[in-house]
């Protein structure tokens, strides 16, 4: 499935309205269809991909459970992401905690076949990001990941979030100052 | 003069404004770089099957839910009535019984302890009322001795609650 994949508003109200309806292979088609960006999101909340793969389960398996409620089927998109990010929110407390891996993601260093200092540095950075990302806001973390990354338009973003435009803004701003901060010497 | 130094102050103010774009869009992309990094890692089919796998367990427990709130209803519902019929026999096992004289004074049975059983009988003595117009009855409490020592002092002090 192409990472670019825009899914357009009549096949979701269609695949929604089936799984309402107790059709699970519908559900598994939406599960496709959405497991990148909800991947995508996660990672760019935790910082971490193990992290982000567990997030991701829990949110698919809420968004099963509760799917007979969402009215709009049109509004699945913000309806999902809300709870793919609030997983990742509740996540995070965890993700502070655990020492254990997931073996799902493997290790992206060894893929490409780079010299010990750079495998290091890149290690490095990872664990600075997802430290950083650790120390935003629940607001921050969420706008930053849904503004900056998915390119969702901010009023999309204000609707998954619950809050306004003007808000997101600043969210966003003050997450990218605190991040400034936390991974200075990463910038330079 | 003045012209030259408001120049210099938006430049100053513009040259910051980039600067903070600049940091901005740096960030942006060391967030992006490591989120694509970190996805290419990511194993798709086993994630997709992981899902899946815990879909199918959360349909499971919902179908059973469905399939058997009948029995389960029901079960609860012989499990509260049991509990309620040990409270009671409990409760009246441990309760002392009046027995009642035709036309007589009534007498109280306690076991001792509150265990065990005993057979009461109580026999009109057809003697005189008397001053205040009550009459003397025999009460036999039948019961087993205890079996640990028939013989011994036990006996006796079972025969003196018996008495009692």
């Amino acid at each position: 499935m192409n990472d670019s994949l825009k899914v357009k508003t009549s096949d979701i109200e269609r695949l929604v309205k089936a799984s309402q309806d107790g059709d699970r292979g519908a559900f598994d088609e939406i599960m496709r269809l959405y497991q990148r960006r909800a991947m995508r999101i996660a990672v760019r909340m935790l910082g971490n991909a193990n992290e982000a793969v567990e997030a991701v389960q829990s949110g698919f398996v809420k968004a099963y459970l509760s799917i007979g409620k969402l009215r709009e089927p049109k509004r699945f998109e913000a309806w999902f992401f809300r709870i793919v990010t609030n997983t990742a929110i509740s996540q995070r407390r965890a993700a502070k905690r655990r020492a254990e891996k997931i073996k799902i993601v493997e290790s992206y260093d060894g893929k490409k076949a780079l010299s010990p200092v750079e495998k290091r540095i890149g290690e490095e950075l990872k664990e600075a990001i997802q430290r950083a990302m650790l120390k935003l806001s629940k607001k921050q973390a969420k706008a930053i990941a849904l503004f900056g990354i998915e390119d969702l338009p901010r009023e999309k973003v204000a609707q998954i979030m619950g809050c306004s435009a003007e808000a997101v803004k600043w969210h966003v701003f003050k997450a990218r100052q605190k991040l400034k901060v936390l991974l200075k010497e990463y910038l330079e | 003069m003045a012209c030259v130094q408001g120049k210099a102050k938006i430049e100053g103010i513009t040259e910051r404004v980039f600067g903070m774009k600049k940091e901005e869009e740096k960030i942006d992309l060391l967030l992006k770089r490591n989120t694509s990094e970190q996805l290419a890692g990511v194993n798709w089919d086993e994630l997709n099957a992981a899902i899946s796998e815990r879909l199918n367990q959360v349909q499971q427990s919902k179908t059973y839910g469905t399939r058997f709130p009948a029995i389960l209803k029901i079960a609860a519902g012989v499990a509260a009535a049991a509990a309620i019929i040990i409270i009671a026999v409990m409760f009246w096992m441990d309760t002392p019984k009046a027995v009642r004289l035709e036309n007589g004074p009534g007498a109280v049975v306690k076991f001792v302890e509150g265990k065990g059983s005993a057979k009461v009988e109580i026999l009109d003595s057809k003697g005189q009322n008397n001053q205040i117009g009550n009459r003397s009855a025999w009460i036999i409490i039948r019961t087993r001795e205890p079996e640990v020592a028939d013989n011994g002092q036990s006996r006796d002090e079972a025969d003196f609650a018996c008495l009692l």
